[in-house]
């Protein structure tokens, strides 16, 4: 839905490819899903408007429009490698890499929950920018903000239920999360896995954070914390989920 | 983690494929899943329950490595 400014219909406004495909990335028509068509030439947007429109249409006939979903997800595949450019500039490339072998057999392993989802437990909110109940829609909003904060480390007691866990995220669409959390934090998942006997035991708590933030810090002052943290309680490995 | 002694596996979608091997990650499944849905639909325990035990399976890897889990969204 566009805005209304200053007495003005954005509609009557004459609006570019360009404009029109910016505009799904954190302005006027914001949305997290579509925000890749950002990354796309006004070309690629335009073919992949015509493929949407085919999927539509051939998947009404079909009776199964599971094809337009196809199609979007292609293209935001294509979009993300648009956006990272050429892989030999990539920021954050490294040759020499730590690898830390595994010296215990899974079933009897402690286990760490890590993901950048946003999640946390109602009652205990983050409050970015000291705003309480921030809703989604002003995450999303404040994103700019939010990339240069350091990273607020929220604690998920294993055994939370579902119902009490909540989701705000700036940086991705998280409808997904928010119908079933377990599409990026799997916390119910490995209790399975450990009342299965696949998993020795799980670190008490898992940890989540708002992946949009500072990756300087990131790979610093903050990685080193955490890691440190993940030594601190015992665990034997680590379960990493980015967004 | 990796630095402090921790193994550590993780999950990327597919948009971003190359991140984990640029970044030298040490253990990355690689899901044909859209942005904010790393482990499958809401809804569907099954294939995300199968994307934790891929990655976990992991673990025993000795060397950097990057699979795909191999199901379409």
């Amino acid at each position: 839905m566009l805005a209304t400014v200053d007495g003005v219909d954005e509609r009557d406004k004459v609006e570019t490819i360009s404009e029109l495909r910016n505009s799904f990335s954190y302005g006027s028509r914001s949305n997290l899903n579509f925000k890749f068509v950002r990354d796309l030439s006004d070309n690629e947007f335009g073919d992949m408007v015509e493929e949407l429109f085919d999927a539509v249409a051939h998947g009404g006939d079909a009776g199964d429009i599971s094809g337009v979903a196809d199609v979007a997800f292609r293209w935001q595949q294509k979009a993300y490698k648009n956006h990272l450019g050429d892989p030999n500039d990539f920021r954050y490339a490294y040759d020499d890499v730590p690898f830390t072998p595994m010296v215990k057999p899974l079933s009897e392993a402690r286990i760490l929950l890590l993901t950048s989802s946003g999640h946390f437990v109602e009652g205990d909110d983050p409050e970015p920018f000291g705003v309480k109940d921030m809703s989604q829609a002003e995450a999303e909003a404040r994103i700019k903000e939010s990339v240069k904060e350091p990273p607020t480390l929220s604690r998920i007691p294993i055994d939370t239920p579902s119902d009490q866990i909540r989701v705000r995220h700036g940086g991705y669409p998280v409808q997904a999360a928010i119908a079933d959390h377990q599409v990026v934090l799997p916390h119910e998942h490995l209790r399975a896995m450990v009342a299965d006997g696949l998993i020795g035991e799980l670190v008490e708590d898992a940890y989540s954070f708002v992946g949009a933030a500072p990756q300087g810090l990131m790979r610093g002052k903050v990685g080193e914390e955490w890691a440190q943290m993940a030594r601190d309680l015992h665990a034997d490995a680590a379960l990493l989920v980015p967004i | 983690m990796e630095t402090a002694g921790v193994p550590s596996t993780s999950v990327y979608v597919r948009s971003f494929d190359l991140h984990p091997k640029l970044m030298g990650l040490s253990r990355t499944v690689i899901t044909d899943h859209p942005l904010g849905r790393p482990l499958g639909r809401p809804g569907d325990g099954a294939r995300q329950r199968a994307v934790v035990e891929r990655a976990l399976s992991l673990l025993s890897a000795e060397s950097q490595t990057i699979v795909d889990f191999g199901q379409h969204y």
